[in-house]
């Protein structure tokens, strides 16, 4: 007899849809989240007004140097004094890096994860994503194709909320949307004129997880229309964007089968050779630093891609020496992330007359990826796309010419209309890109640290060459003057928050982690439905392709668990 | 209707200390009458950054820089948030400053004062301006203390908090 019917660990972007899935089902579930709990009520700051701010929202410059110095550069946009308590201290959470590699490794450790942080782009993989590898020979095969995922992308997509057009696009598959957030009149000209000038190229809405329509089952969580703050990186008291704290996390609860422990750090899994089942999971309460083992008759690993395939290195034993479930030397190698550091922004005329009410969230416009689609004269494999917007530049932060009224006043008026767009690429993986534990270095806990050895190949640095003279040229072609572009800074390895591929799937046991149902091939009680599971990246924003693969797995495992196969 | 005197004479009392106001030939002069007041900024520097921001953001028909007290916020904001080499290098900014608006600037009339910003303001801005990094960086720091504010957020720029709707195209 198990204390529950599943564990899952973690409770973020992925966490919360094994929650609510399997209590939705009717097992009962322990949710394990290392972190303290968040209460919006208490915790949210986003309705915060810019003169209660203290110092301009900035942490002070020392704080920052003693327990932000890996967090604040790496994302400087969205870690401020209101909000730092949804970031992780550095001095309290290190890890290492191979000499000569970096790692930005930016997390939020509490209740939802970083759903609560994320910046809510929502594309689907599409058909090519899934063919890519075995096509072009590059690592292993998907062992799914998008037919058998665009089921669970429509069900994930309906409950979440998306704000998006059906565009009619191949690559980026359309889906089940609320309203768009209507473009801008100087990016309504944009589009008109990169279509006409580069047949092939699409500039479409972007496709964000913000209510625009709610539901009556949105309605139901207590959640609402997005109001145009935004301030989502403060949390959103209106609980319009989709995260495991407005959504997954309360449709477990209302069941009345979820039990959620915060502050339970996992350590390590048990493995019991008789039955080749994992028969415990082992935490730190990371308060009373004491030791409990909770069981069960499934465990999921939402974790996240690195924390998740740590666990499992941590997990020895005489089966597995190598860790759990790794008899194919897999986890934590083709650590994926995206890329970026290459765009263009530009100034476009005939807007002045136009401002706008409002602050979109989010972003505004999506290039999606053309490169070897409809385009196949690349010197590079696979693609970007682009994310951007044109707006107003208004107050620029006093950087305007001039003093006095004058002065003051044309912070009144909006200013000329600025475009931006920038590059997401896909990273390719790389067995030799991988997190292990530090051979010595612990953490306050006993828990090893993590050490990263990632790098980016030259298909990483040419497509980013392209990307930023693509930029260039269509902002050229859109009449554009005031073209700004920096050459290429290619972000640090983790830089975009979208790590994956560290246990991946395959149709193969020797040389894959997981099998086509994010079950784990060595140990059948076994799943991973956060980003480890990505057998390659693709360039879209990952989140909701998490969602898609958790859910559905989480609906193979229930009724693999009906028919005692389990 | 306050005076620019009254004004001074209450950011004085509200940023924390007893002050004296001096009329010097039409020019308004703060001389914090005891020392340590500020926190970041000497009675020299907080007499600059007072006449430059005054000039900057004046009051009109909504309220200026003074009325809600930058100098006292930006003491704050470099006592508080700035970390020893960011308030050494401010300290470096605040001279170079000084040095290019003349040593008698807070001590000019309003019209030769506004004149003397100006010109510094056009060098600054004219597309060359390495040399006028010093200025713009403050200039920044009032004029995003300004906006952070109450009255310069919700008076001069209308700001809405929760605006609950995207409108894309607003003809102004």
């Amino acid at each position: 007899m198990t204390d529950f019917d599943a564990i899952v660990v973690g409770s973020g972007m992925s966490g919360g849809w094994s929650a609510k899935e399997l209590c939705e089902r009717g097992l009962k579930v322990l949710v394990l989240e290392r972190g303290p709990e968040i209460k919006p009520e208490r915790d949210y700051v986003d309705q915060l007004r810019p003169w209660q701010e203290k110092n301009l929202d900035r942490i002070s410059e020392d704080e920052i140097e003693k327990h932000y110095f890996r967090q604040y550069p790496g994302v400087a946009y969205a870690v401020k004094e209101s909000n730092k308590h949804f970031w992780v201290k550095d001095d309290e959470h290190p890890y290492e890096t191979v000499e000569g590699t970096q790692y930005d490794w930016l997390r939020g450790y509490h209740t939802a994860g970083r759903s609560i942080m994320w910046s809510r782009q929502s594309y689907r993989m599409g058909p090519q994503d899934f063919a890519a590898n075995k096509e072009e020979g590059v690592a292993i095969d998907w062992p799914v194709r998008y037919d058998e995922i665009k089921p669970w992308y429509d069900y994930v997509e309906e409950f979440a909320g998306i704000a998006g057009n059906n565009d009619g696009l191949e690559q980026l598959p359309d889906g089940v949307y609320q309203p768009a957030f209507e473009l801008t009149d100087a990016e309504k000209s944009f589009k008109s004129k990169i279509e006409t000038a580069f047949p092939g190229r699409n500039v479409i809405a972007a496709r964000i997880a913000h209510i625009t329509q709610v539901t009556e089952e949105q309605r139901a969580l207590g959640r609402t229309n997005c109001q145009s703050q935004n301030r989502c990186h403060f949390g959103c008291s209106f609980k319009a964007y989709f995260s495991s704290l407005h959504a997954t996390l309360p449709a477990a609860e209302r069941t009345g089968n979820m039990t959620i422990v915060h502050n339970a750090i996992v350590q390590s899994l048990d493995y019991d050779p008789a039955t080749n089942r994992v028969s415990g999971v082992r935490i730190v309460d990371a308060k009373t630093n004491e030791h409990r083992t909770y069981t069960s008759r499934l465990v999921y690993l939402n974790a996240s891609a690195i924390a998740s395939a740590m666990i499992l290195l941590q997990s020895k034993s005489e089966a597995f020496p190598n860790g759990l479930a790794n008899t194919s030397d897999q986890i934590g190698r083709n650590l994926m992330d995206h890329i970026s550091g290459a765009g263009a922004n530009g100034i476009m005329h005939g807007f002045d007359n136009l401002k706008v009410f409002g602050r979109r969230p989010s972003g505004g416009i999506y290039i999606p990826r053309y490169a070897n689609i409809t385009e196949n004269d690349k010197p590079y494999t696979r693609g970007f796309g682009y994310q951007g917007g044109a707006s107003p530049i208004g107050n620029a932060g006093g950087q305007l010419a001039g003093i006095g009224k004058s002065f003051k006043e044309a912070h009144k008026a909006p200013g000329p209309w600025r475009i931006n767009i920038g590059a997401f690429g896909e990273q390719l993986p790389n067995p030799n890109n991988r997190v292990t534990l530090h051979p010595t270095k612990t953490d306050k806990w006993g828990n090893p640290q993590a050490l990263f050895d990632v790098s980016y190949g030259e298909n990483e640095h040419t497509m980013l060459e392209e990307a930023r003279k693509d930029a260039v040229a269509m902002l050229e072609a859109a009449g554009c003057t005031d073209i700004n572009s920096n050459p290429v800074n290619l972000t640090v390895p983790g830089n975009r928050i979208h790590e994956m591929g560290s246990a991946r799937m395959g149709n193969d046991p020797s040389n894959s982690v997981l099998n086509k149902w994010c079950q784990a091939h060595d140990v059948p009680n076994l799943f991973i439905t956060d980003g480890a599971f990505m057998t390659s990246a693709a360039c879209q924003n990952p989140s909701i392709s998490y969602m898609a693969f958790t859910a559905r797995a989480c609906d193979y495992a229930v009724k693999q668990l009906e028919e005692n196969l389990l | 209707m306050h005076t620019r005197r009254d004004i001074l004479q209450g950011m004085i009392v509200s940023i924390g200390g007893a002050s004296l106001l001096s009329a010097c030939s039409g020019a308004v002069q703060i001389v914090p009458s005891s020392a340590g007041v500020m926190r970041f900024f000497s009675d020299e520097e907080l007499q600059l950054v007072s006449r430059v921001s005054d000039l900057i953001i004046p009051r009109t028909d909504t309220p200026g820089a003074l009325d809600v007290n930058v100098p006292g916020f930006l003491d704050g904001l470099m006592a508080e948030w700035a970390n020893a080499d960011t308030q050494r290098n401010q300290h470096r900014n605040l001279r170079d400053l000084s040095m290019k608006l003349g040593r008698d600037f807070v001590e000019l009339d309003e019209t030769t004062a506004e004149s003397r910003l100006a010109s510094l303001d056009a060098r600054a801005f004219d597309g060359r301006n390495s040399q006028y990094s010093a200025y713009r960086s403050w200039k920044g720091l009032i004029t995003q203390a300004y906006f952070a504010s109450e009255e310069g957020r919700l008076q001069e720029q209308e700001w809405v908090a929760v605006p609950g709707r995207w409108d894309s195209s607003v003809e102004i």
